[in-house]
C-alpha cells in the first residue's frame, strides 16, 4: 500500500520533472528566435565636396559613439591630426552591402571634406558611416533586446559575470549548493537577504518565467528547471542565453533585455566595444536594474561598480592596477537612452510597415529596417520646437492654464524622404503623435493651391490685378458667408503676388470662386490629399482638416517642381538572413506643369521676402532663397507654417490639443519654429531652373505695374509667361506700346532657337 | 532692402538664363540657378557654368550649361551599372538613390533612375523620371536630349510609337547623336 503510494508519487514526481524539463527546454530553444526589428537612421555619406567641417564630422562620429584616441586600436575609434581625421570604421550592414571593418582617412579644409583615402592611400570617392540605431519594434509585452552572438561578446563580460554572480558556473550542474549555504550564512549574519545564491542558470530560468515571487515551491521548480537546462545544453549556450536574456533596465513601457541592448541603451555603442569600467557597470546593474539605475542613482551605481571591480581584481580576472584605474573613471552613461530618441518617427515607421507585415514579423523576425531619418535634422527640429514653444508659452496672450503643443515634419522634396518628425514638445514621449494624428484646419496653407489652379487656367499671372473687396456668398438655407481679411480692412485692387504674400482673404476668395471650388479640390487631391475636401466656400480659407504629415505631402509637390512622391520613412527592409525583403524606391508622378509650379514658387518666395513670412528673414542666412506660406485657422486655433529651400521642406503646426484659440497667427507661432529649424540645417537655396517660356520681371508690389529700379521703390521680382501684357508704371521709360520684357525675351528666344537649329 | 543684394538688375535677370556670362561679375541673379556657387550639405552641385567672359568680350554663344556628375555620384552610377548588369535591380536603385541624395538636382541621375525602371519594365515610372529630368535640365541641351530619349523609349515600351517618334525628334533637335 505504502509502496503503491510511493510509486504513484514517484511517477507523478517524475512526470512533473519531465514536464518542467520540456517546458524550460522549449522556452530556451524558442527564445533564440524572437528578435525585435532594429530600426536605423539614414547613414551619413562622406565624399569630397561635402561641406562638413572637421568639428561637425567629429560630432557625427561621437553620435555613433566612436571614441577619440591617439592610436587607432580597434573599430569604433578615431583620431584627429590637423586637417586629417583617421577613423577605424566598424563592420556595418547596409540594405545593399555588408562592409567589413576598415580604416578611412578624411582630409578636411575650410570648406569641408577635401578627400577620402583608404588604408593603402588610394582615393575613395564615397564612403558612408554606419547608420545610427534609432530603436526597435518590440512586442506589446515590452521586451526589447538586441541579440548578440558569442563572437560579439567581449570575453571580459562572461568572466566578470561568473566572478560576481556565479563562481562555480563552469563546474556546477545548474544549482550550486555551496553558494546557497554561503548565502544562507551571510543572510543569517546580516539578518536580511543580501545574497541570492542563485546560479546564472537559475537566474535565466527566473527570467524566462517572469516569476518575481520567491516561494519555496517556485524555488524548487526553478532548481529543477536549472538542472534540466544544464543537462541539455552546453555552458557556452547557457552563458550566451543569459547574456541575451537578462533584464537590465526599464524605459517607459520598454523593458531592456540582454547586454547587447543594454550596451546601446546605456552607452550607445556595440557591446564588443565596452571596456572594463563599462562592463563592470552592466554587471553591477544585473543585481537590480531599478535600484541600480545609472541614470537615476549615479552614486549608488558608482559604489556598486567599484565593488564589482574590486571583486574582479580579487579573483584575478583583471589586475589590481587595472581595477584601480577603472574605478577612477566616471560612469560614462549617455544622458538619454539610445533607441528612445525618436518615438514620433518610429511611429510613422511602424505604420508604414504594418501595411506589409504582421506585428509578429516586426517584433520577432529579426528584421533590419533602414529609414530616411536624418539625426541632424531631427535634432534641429526637436530643439527648435522645444525652445520656441517655451518662449511662446511665455508671451501668449490668451494664457490658458495649459501649454502649447506643436508638431514638425521635415522632408527632402526630390526623393520624398521624411528626414525628421516631431510629434509634440515632449519629444521623447511616446504618446499622441500630432504629426500623424492631429487633424487640424489648414487655414491659409490652402491658398497656394487656389493660386496654382488660377495660374494653370492661363487667366492669371503674378501681376494680374485682383479685387480685394467684400465678398458675400449666399449659402443654402438663406445664410450668407461673409469672410473678412485678417485685420478687417479692404485693400481694393492688388496684384496676385501681393494677395498671396499678404495672405489677403477677400482677394483670394474672389480668385477661388472664379477658379471654382471643384478645381481647387481637384488640385489638392492631385498633390496628395487623400480625402476629398468638402466643397464649401469656407474651403477657400482653409476649412480643410489635414495632419502636419499630410500638409508636408501637399507642399512636397510644390517644392519638387510639380512632381508628387509618396512621402517615405522606410527605404528598405532586410531579413535576419541579410536578404533584402522589401524596398521602397523613389517614385515620382507629375501632377502639375513645371511652368505653373515655378510661377507659384516665385510667389511663395515673395511671401518670405515681402509678406507674412518676412519676419523669418533675420533668422536665416541673408543669401538663402526660401519659399513658404503661413496658415492661421479661424480664431487662431491653429498656427501653421510650410516652407522650403532647395534642399528641405519643413511643416510646423502649433496649437492646443483641445482646439482652444492660441492667439497666434501662423507668422507669430509656427514661423519662428520653422525659421530656427531651417537655420539649423545646412540649407541650399531654392533654385529651380526657370522653364523656357517664362520671364523674370519686376513689378511694383502695391500696384502690379511693371517697374524698374529708379522709378519705383517698392518692387518685387516675379516670373510670368513670356508675352503677357503687364501694364508699365508711367515714367519708367518703357516703350509706349507696352512691354520691354516681352520684346527682349521674344528676341532672345528666337536667337536661342536658331542656335540649336 | 535686404533682398536687394539677391536681385540683380532687371535686364540682367531677364536675360541671365540666356546669356549667363553677360552678367558675370554682378551678384547672382535672384532665382536663377547659380550652379556650384552655394553648394549645400547634401548636394555639391555639379552643373558647370560657362566660363565668365572678360569685360568687353563678346558673350559666348549658347546659354548651355552642362551637367556632369561629381566624382562621388559618378562612382555610384558606375556601381549601379554593375549591379543592374548582374540583375540586382533593387541594389542598383538603392545605389542610384545614394547618388541622388548627393546631387538631387542633377537631371542625369534622374535619367539613370528612369533607365533602371525601364529595364524592370516599369515604363510609366520611367516616363515620369524622364519628365523630372527634363524639368531640371533647362539650359543643358544634352541633358534635355537624354531626358527626351528616355521618354521616347518609355513611350515605345507602351506601344505609343507616334509620341515616341516625336520625343525622339525633339531629342535630335536638341543634341544630334
Amino acid at each position: 500500500m505504502l509502496l503503491g503510494l510511493l510509486g504513484v508519487a514517484a511517477v507523478a514526481g517524475s512526470a512533473w520533472v519531465l514536464y518542467l524539463d520540456l517546458l524550460v527546454t522549449r522556452q530556451f530553444e524558442g527564445r533564440r528566435w524572437t528578435l525585435p526589428a532594429l530600426v536605423y537612421a539614414a547613414p551619413l555619406e562622406l565624399y569630397a565636396g561635402l561641406p562638413l567641417p572637421a568639428a561637425e564630422l567629429a560630432h557625427e562620429l561621437e553620435r555613433l559613439h566612436y571614441r577619440r584616441v591617439t592610436q587607432l586600436d580597434r573599430p569604433g575609434t578615431y583620431r584627429i591630426n590637423g586637417g586629417r581625421l583617421d577613423v577605424a570604421l566598424r563592420p556595418a550592414r547596409f540594405p545593399d552591402e555588408k562592409r567589413d571593418a576598415q580604416l578611412l582617412s578624411i582630409f578636411t579644409g575650410a570648406d569641408g571634406i577635401e578627400s577620402l583615402r583608404d588604408s593603402a592611400g588610394h582615393e575613395v570617392p564615397v564612403m558612408r558611416l554606419e547608420p545610427l540605431l534609432i530603436g526597435s519594434i518590440f512586442p506589446s509585452h515590452g521586451e526589447d533586446r538586441i541579440v548578440v552572438t558569442p563572437q560579439e561578446v567581449p570575453p571580459l563580460l562572461p568572466a566578470a559575470l561568473k566572478a560576481v554572480e556565479d563562481r562555480r558556473f563552469d563546474s556546477h550542474r545548474g544549482v550550486d549548493p555551496q553558494a546557497i549555504l554561503r548565502a544562507l550564512w551571510v543572510d543569517a549574519r546580516a539578518g536580511q537577504i543580501e545574497q541570492g545564491g542563485s546560479t546564472l542558470t537559475q537566474q535565466l530560468v527566473r527570467s524566462y518565467f517572469l516569476s518575481s515571487r520567491q516561494t519555496l515551491g517556485r524555488k524548487v521548480r526553478e532548481a529543477i528547471m536549472a538542472i534540466a537546462l544544464d543537462a541539455h545544453f552546453t555552458k557556452d549556450d547557457l552563458m550566451n542565453a543569459y547574456i541575451n536574456e537578462i533584464f537590465l533596465g526599464q524605459d517607459g513601457d520598454r523593458a531592456i533585455h540582454g547586454f547587447g541592448l543594454a550596451s546601446q541603451f546605456y552607452f550607445g555603442k556595440p557591446l564588443a566595444e565596452l571596456d572594463l569600467p563599462e562592463i563592470a557597470l552592466l554587471v553591477a546593474v544585473v543585481r537590480g536594474p531599478s535600484y541600480y539605475d545609472p541614470r537615476r542613482h549615479a552614486d549608488r551605481v558608482l559604489a556598486r561598480r567599484n565593488l564589482v571591480l574590486k571583486e574582479l581584481a580579487e579573483q584575478h580576472v583583471v589586475s589590481a592596477a587595472e581595477a584601480a584605474q577603472a574605478a577612477r573613471r566616471p560612469l560614462g552613461v549617455s544622458p538619454r537612452p539610445a533607441g528612445a530618441y525618436y518615438p514620433a518617427y518610429l511611429d510613422f515607421v511602424r505604420r508604414t510597415l504594418r501595411r506589409d507585415y504582421r506585428d509578429q514579423d516586426l517584433t520577432e523576425a529579426g528584421l533590419s529596417i533602414y529609414t530616411s531619418l536624418d539625426p541632424r535634422a531631427q535634432d534641429a527640429a526637436e530643439r527648435a520646437l522645444e525652445r520656441e514653444l517655451a518662449r511662446l508659452d511665455h508671451v501668449k496672450k490668451h494664457a490658458p492654464d495649459h501649454s502649447l503643443e506643436g508638431a514638425v515634419v521635415v522632408t527632402e522634396p526630390q526623393s520624398g524622404d521624411v528626414i525628421a518628425i516631431v510629434g509634440g514638445r515632449d519629444v521623447g514621449y511616446d504618446g499622441f503623435d500630432r504629426a500623424l494624428d492631429a487633424h487640424r484646419a489648414m487655414g491659409s496653407l490652402v491658398k497656394p493651391f487656389i493660386y496654382l489652379g488660377a495660374l494653370e487656367s492661363g487667366r492669371y499671372n503674378a501681376a494680374t490685378v485682383v479685387q480685394d473687396q467684400p465678398v458675400d456668398v449666399p449659402l443654402p438655407g438663406g445664410r450668407h458667408w461673409r469672410p473678412e481679411n485678417f485685420n478687417h480692412d479692404v485693400n481694393g485692387p492688388v496684384p496676385v503676388v501681393r494677395a498671396l504674400a499678404d495672405s489677403l482673404n477677400l482677394a483670394t476668395v474672389g480668385v477661388g470662386l472664379d477658379v471654382g471650388l471643384p478645381k481647387v479640390a481637384e488640385t489638392l487631391q492631385r498633390f496628395g490629399l487623400e480625402r476629398p475636401p468638402e466643397q464649401v466656400p469656407a474651403m477657400l480659407l482653409g476649412a480643410v482638416n489635414v495632419t502636419p504629415l499630410e500638409a508636408a505631402q501637399l507642399y512636397n509637390g510644390l517644392a519638387n517642381g510639380g512632381f508628387r512622391n509618396p512621402l517615405r520613412a522606410v527605404r528598405a527592409v532586410i531579413g535576419a538572413d541579410g536578404k533584402a525583403l522589401k524596398a521602397f524606391p523613389v517614385q515620382v508622378t507629375q501632377v502639375a506643369t513645371p511652368e505653373a509650379v515655378y510661377q507659384l514658387d516665385r510667389l511663395l518666395i515673395a511671401v518670405m521676402d515681402r509678406g507674412t513670412g518676412r519676419s523669418a528673414r533675420p533668422l536665416l542666412p541673408a543669401q538663402l532663397v526660401v519659399a513658404g506660406k503661413s496658415g492661421t485657422s479661424s480664431e487662431f486655433r491653429d498656427s501653421w507654417f510650410a516652407g522650403f529651400s532647395g534642399s528641405d521642406l519643413t511643416v510646423v503646426w502649433v496649437g492646443y490639443d483641445d482646439n482652444t484659440p492660441t492667439g497666434f497667427t501662423g507668422s507669430a507661432g509656427a514661423l519662428p519654429v520653422w525659421a530656427h529649424i531651417m537655420a539649423g540645417l545646412n540649407e541650399r537655396s531654392w533654385n529651380a531652373p526657370m522653364p523656357d517660356g517664362l520671364v523674370d520681371i519686376e513689378i511694383e508690389y502695391p500696384t502690379g505695374l511693371r517697374a524698374l529700379p529708379g522709378c519705383a521703390e517698392d518692387r518685387v521680382s516675379v516670373a510670368v509667361p513670356a508675352g503677357v501684357q503687364v501694364q508699365p508704371k508711367p515714367g519708367c521709360g518703357f516703350p509706349d506700346n507696352g512691354n520691354l520684357t516681352t520684346t527682349l525675351t521674344d528676341r532672345a528666344h528666337q536667337w536661342i532657337h536658331e542656335l540649336f537649329r | 532692402m535686404k533682398t536687394g543684394g539677391r536681385i540683380a538688375s532687371t535686364a540682367c535677370s531677364a536675360l541671365v538664363a540666356i546669356v549667363l556670362a553677360a552678367c558675370a561679375g554682378r551678384p547672382p541673379a535672384p532665382y536663377e540657378r547659380t550652379p556650384g556657387a552655394t553648394p549645400g550639405t547634401r548636394s555639391p552641385g555639379s552643373a558647370q557654368p560657362p566660363a565668365p567672359a572678360a569685360p568687353g568680350e563678346r558673350p559666348p554663344a549658347p546659354a548651355a550649361r552642362q551637367y556632369r556628375l561629381g566624382p562621388a555620384a559618378n562612382a555610384l552610377v558606375a556601381q549601379a551599372h554593375t549591379q543592374a548588369n548582374g540583375g540586382e535591380f533593387a541594389g542598383a536603385a538603392a545605389t542610384l538613390e545614394r547618388a541622388l541624395r548627393i546631387e538631387p538636382d542633377n537631371p542625369l541621375l534622374w535619367v539613370e533612375l528612369g533607365r533602371l525602371q525601364l529595364q524592370q519594365d516599369n515604363a510609366a515610372q520611367a516616363d515620369s523620371m524622364g519628365r523630372k529630368a527634363l524639368s531640371l535640365a533647362t539650359g543643358d541641351p544634352d541633358a534635355q536630349a537624354a531626358a527626351w530619349r528616355l521618354i521616347a523609349d518609355s513611350l515605345r515600351a507602351r506601344g505609343r510609337n507616334g509620341e515616341a517618334a516625336e520625343a525622339d525628334s525633339r531629342a535630335s533637335t536638341l543634341s544630334p547623336r
